[in-house]
């Protein structure tokens, strides 16, 4: 299981209290088709410094549908999402890849801190692949 | 062991070092569309508010009357120096021609995808937004859905790029969508006004651009007299609300937003006004026995058979105008019908519905004398055709009456009438009386239908024979709660079967009054043959029902099973119970109650389903009827828990209730400028139904 930690910090500038930012979470298969995950990604630090606002799909077409969440974890900010593709082999991405973006409210007073997991990884026969999670905040437009 | 580490901007400690991050480009994400703007040469101008979300002070006269031709401008204050050109961005110039009746409106099409499997149905319906107007703006959409519906996903889709809705308690969610929309992100808003009556907003969409978003469902079919049902609802019916009331939802003109006084309004279109919104339905059916018929009589359709069990139809595309609900019937092989349990087990545990069959026994038993009393709406939305259907009901219901029966006839509008003081005997004078009388009703003027409700149920209740009381109306009030609250107060010994008539009726009131009032539900449908609904009606009444009805589920271990007040059973009307199960079980179920007062009982096969993957859903329609559930006991014996309650399970279940919504946000990009108009999406009144005598001209605190 991979494991991320990590913090955002407080953009200065806005009036607003909250801000919208987007993190990018990725899925690092090295060399091995990727046809399914599962990952964990939370707000450690509460709902005050962060609230999940959309789940978007990734940039491979094999996981371009929104994942799917838990509604239960959410009530945590915690997402465990998770998704599978039926595509070919040769559909399939391998590498670093971006299987999710998740959109979030972001307090400006208190820095989010957040965790990311991935629970598994597997290739189109089920079988589990090494492989590793990653994230990063994207730069708004 | 997890570690926390602060850092200036947003990184993650990782295993290996970052790639070069994905930049997104948003210009490629969302489709460009030129912005409509059409003059009119020498035409008269007219400068008002066609969404009704801009400031009193950015309206201005833009020219003189001449009579024929009316120019819509939606005009925003901006900033003298930095004025664009009157078709760039921020302008906010909508310039629409109304005299060929066509009203751009930011809701372009509605597609719906819907399957059915046994008797539920999975449905898609994808709401396509356009903004063709020369300003950002927010699209507000108050639209229907089936009330029995259990929302369970919502997407909003920019381009390819598509965002999962959260499902989020109702506050947090709107607070979430009005944060985005004033900082400019395009963000949308799923709420529900009532359980068959949802609002959609999207907010920040740029001129001619597009933004989609996917609502799906599960429901239960109904099924009657042998034909299974399925609904999709297109328009919310204009309603009346009591004075003084303002949590209602109220009907007012295209551009007269606010003027309604209710908390939830929605606009209608002028007779001969149309907007561009068009619908498109497509619906596959896997009955898994033989579908024998099928009618569609509200839609031309076309249908193919893949095989027997199969059924697949589609709107034309003639028939795209989303002003009545689409009603598909089809019948399947008699003899298979039988009541049957569905089961699905996951890591939450058992779940089951149970679609429960009246036993034949019932159809050789004949009835006792009944006192019939028909409860008729004229308010002014069933004027025309409604209130015809309606009579034309009512008096076939008359010439069924049978020697010893009893009967009263009352009307209600704004105050109640009726035929006598007390109930006529079923002679043939009497029936003539009684339809001498009904001749004579129109419909005009408000509903007030507490007081249809205490005439029909305050007097004196006749010993000797059963009460059935036919309530026939279109449904169209925003006080709902306050009319099933005096049912349930008043309904003693009565049974209530409710009529739905009309072509686009409320359903979630004519279905509950139905229910709190222990009888059935009927549609009469603007196209329907409405003698044929009546004696539809009179052979389910001519049979005594199984009352007093319990259940022993075997070995299931069977816990919170809604309806939680177990119904009557009534020929040619099943019921669908849904509950948790802790095991499986081979020991049949067994079923008992009362016919007539003698004790009956009978035996439904139970095991294992074998089809479990098929029934993903049944979680949530379990969570759905138990929200509904408890959504009745708030009406009836309010409590604060309650909402809590209410609000847990949809949370837990990610479903759409009174106290939770979706909302989707793309933080991924800020569009510029100012805050845009919002424009509440105007829609037709329902076929059939007159704007002149539904939507009122004033402020319905004018009116009073």
């Amino acid at each position: 299981m991979a494991l991320t930690c990590g913090r955002l910090s407080a953009q200065p500038g806005a009036d607003a209290a909250v801000q919208f930012r987007a993190v990018d979470i990725y899925v690092d298969s090295k060399e091995q088709p990727l046809a399914a995950y599962q990952l964990e990604f939370s707000v450690t630090n509460g709902a005050s410094a962060a609230k999940i606002a959309g789940i978007e799909g990734g940039e491979s077409l094999a996981f371009s549908e929104p994942p799917f969440y838990d509604p239960r974890a959410i009530q945590h900010e915690r997402v465990i999402i998770a998704a599978f593709s039926t595509n070919a082999v040769s559909n399939l991405p391998k590498g670093k890849t971006r299987v999710a973006t998740i959109h979030l409210q972001t307090s400006r007073v208190v820095e989010p801190e957040f965790e990311l997991k991935l629970e598994v990884a597997a290739d189109l026969n089920g079988n589990r692949i090494p492989a590793q999670a990653t994230a990063r905040e994207r730069k708004a437009q | 062991m997890k570690s926390k580490i602060p850092l200036s901007s947003l990184r993650f400690k990782i295993a290996v070092p970052l790639a070069l991050a994905i930049t997104f480009l948003w210009s490629g994400c969302t489709s460009q569309r030129p912005v409509s703007v059409t003059k009119l040469p020498g035409a008269q101008t007219l400068v008002a508010m066609p969404g009704g979300g801009l400031p009193e002070s950015s309206l201005a006269p833009a020219g003189e009357s001449i009579g024929f031709d009316e120019l819509w401008i939606i005009s925003r204050a901006v900033d003298s120096e930095s004025q664009p050109a009157e078709d760039s961005p921020g302008t906010g110039a909508l310039i629409a021609e109304v005299d060929n009746k066509e009203i751009p409106m930011p809701l372009k099409h509605t597609d719906v995808r819907a399957s059915v499997s046994g008797y539920i149905g999975s449905v898609e319906v994808v709401q396509q937004f356009l903004n063709p107007y020369s300003g950002k703006i927010e699209a507000v959409y108050v639209f229907p859905l089936p009330h029995n519906a259990a929302v369970n996903e919502f997407i909003m889709t920019i381009g390819e790029r598509r965002i999962r809705g959260i499902i989020r308690e109702r506050k947090e969610a709107e607070q979430i969508y009005e944060e985005a929309k004033r900082q400019g992100y395009v963000a949308s808003l799923l709420t529900e006004e009532r359980p068959n009556v949802f609002k959609q907003s999207v907010a920040n969409i740029e001129p001619g651009k597009e933004i989609d978003v996917t609502i799906r469902y599960f429901q239960t079919l109904e099924y009657a007299d042998g034909w299974y049902e399925f609904v999709f609802p297109m328009v919310v019916g204009p309603r009346f609300n009591p004075p003084g009331t303002t949590s209602g939802i109220g009907a007012v003109a295209r551009g007269a937003a606010g003027t309604s006084g209710q908390q939830t309004e929605v606009q209608y279109l002028k007779p001969g006004e149309r907007s561009g919104h068009d619908i498109s339905l497509r619906l596959d059916v896997d009955a898994g026995v033989a579908i024998e018929e099928f009618r569609c009589a509200t839609h031309d359709v076309t249908h193919e058979s893949p095989s027997p069990e199969r059924l697949t139809v589609a709107l034309k595309p003639g028939d795209s105008i989303p002003n009545r609900d689409f009603v598909l019937r089809y019948r399947v092989a008699g003899e298979k019908i039988k009541s049957d349990l569905v089961t699905y087990q996951d890591d939450r545990g058992g779940y089951f519905t149970l679609m429960l069959y009246p036993p034949k026994e019932l159809k050789n038993l004949t009835r006792q004398p009944v006192e019939m009393v028909f409860v008729l709406d004229c308010s002014g939305s069933m004027n025309g055709r409604p209130i015809a259907q309606a009579k034309a009901a009512v008096a076939r219901g008359l010439k069924l009456l049978q020697p010893g029966d009893s009967f009263q006839i009352i009307s209600f509008s704004i105050t109640a009438s009726q035929l006598g003081p007390t109930p006529l005997e079923a002679t043939p004078e009497n029936i003539q009386r009684g339809l001498n009388y009904l001749d004579a009703l129109e419909g005009e003027g408000g509903t007030m239908m507490i007081e249809g409700i205490k005439a029909a149920l305050d007097f004196p209740h006749d010993p000797e024979r059963l009460r059935f009381v036919c309530f026939l109306t279109d449904g169209y009030i925003g006080n709902e709660a306050e009319i099933l609250g005096e049912i349930h107060k008043r309904l003693g010994a009565s049974r209530i079967f409710s009529f739905g008539i009309g072509s686009s009726v409320n359903r979630y009131l004519i279905d509950h009054m139905a229910k709190a009032g222990r009888g059935a539900v009927a549609y009469l449908g603007s196209r329907d043959n409405a003698a044929s609904i009546m004696e539809d009606f009179f052979e389910r009444i001519s049979h005594p029902g199984l009352t007093d009805i319990a259940v022993d589920w075997g070995g299931m271990q069977v816990s919170e099973v809604f309806p939680r007040e177990m119904p009557d059973l009534f020929v040619g009307r099943p019921v669908v119970l849904t509950g948790r199960f802790q095991r499986d079980s081979n020991v049949p179920i067994l079923v008992s109650g009362k016919v007539a007062g003698e004790p009956l009982q009978f035996s439904i096969p139970a095991g294992p389903d074998d089809t479990n993957t098929t029934h993903r859903c049944l979680p949530s329609i379990w969570a759905r009827m138990k929200i509904a559930d408890l959504a009745a006991q708030s009406i009836y014996e309010p409590n604060a828990a309650v909402t809590e309650q209410i609000k847990q399970v949809a949370l837990d279940y990610g479903l759409m209730s009174a106290f939770t919504a979706f909302v989707a946000v793309d933080s991924t990009r800020q569009t510029e400028g100012e805050e845009g108009a919002t424009v509440p999406v105007a829609v037709p009144v329902p076929e059939g139904v007159k704007y002149n005598t539904t939507v009122p001209e004033k402020s319905e605190s004018q009116n009073e």
